[in-house]
């Protein structure tokens, strides 16, 4: 099944729009999956700007989107400069060595590691963008 | 599945929540070198497709690793 061009092209804006972008289930106030919710606490310990799309509203619509975009239909996905860097498992390799914070510019924390408790309540970031369901 | 896909390599699958769905596929092949972790993820996914499309993976962690 072809992705939706509509939403397709909604995607393409959206990455272009945003240096840092995470499509993920649910929010980073309330991850919906583990994977999700990992992803999101490397991100906040990068201290770096970024946009997040809850996919749960628009999953199979999006999967098709991605799968044309990257080849890549699971999720979180993050994407830096409009370009898949990976899922969960991908960015806190990068994380860990370093290449993560190299790749966004960001001063390496102290300490790096993975975390696996759930975010801070209060963080850093532009509020989640919504993208309506085709 | 992965050794099929990607001949010499070593794999190593653990079953994360003992259901049999939630795997981790730890692959060290020669076909990584030179590639990019989301390549190499993407050849490890491409050979267990079939899996995931009928349900009964609902989630792979990947770590690859060059040989």
């Amino acid at each position: 099944m072809p992705a939706n061009p509509e939403l397709k092209q909604k995607v393409e804006e959206v990455l272009h729009e945003n240096r840092v972008l995470l499509f993920m289930k649910g929010t980073p106030e309330m991850p919906r999956c583990g994977f999700s919710m990992r992803l999101v606490g490397v991100l906040e310990q990068m201290r770096t700007e970024y946009g997040a799309i809850d996919v749960l509203p628009i999953l199979d619509p999006l999967r098709e989107v991605t799968g044309e975009i990257s080849d890549w239909r699971t999720f979180p996905q993050l994407y830096v400069n409009g370009e898949l860097v990976g899922g969960c498992d991908i960015v806190e390799e990068m994380f860990e060595s370093g290449e993560l914070a190299e790749l966004l510019g960001v001063q390496q924390p102290e300490a790096a590691s993975a975390p696996s408790q759930a975010p801070p309540a209060d963080p850093q970031q532009s509020p989640p963008l919504q993208v309506d369901g085709s | 599945m992965i050794t099929d896909a990607l001949p010499g390599a070593e794999v190593e699958v653990v079953d994360e929540t003992g259901g049999g769905d939630h795997l981790r596929a730890i692959v060290r092949a020669p076909q990584f070198e030179g590639k990019s972790r989301v390549d190499q993820h993407r050849m490890v996914r491409a050979a267990v497709q079939p899996r995931m499309d009928d349900g009964s993976i609902h989630a792979l962690s990947i770590t690859t690793k060059p040989a």
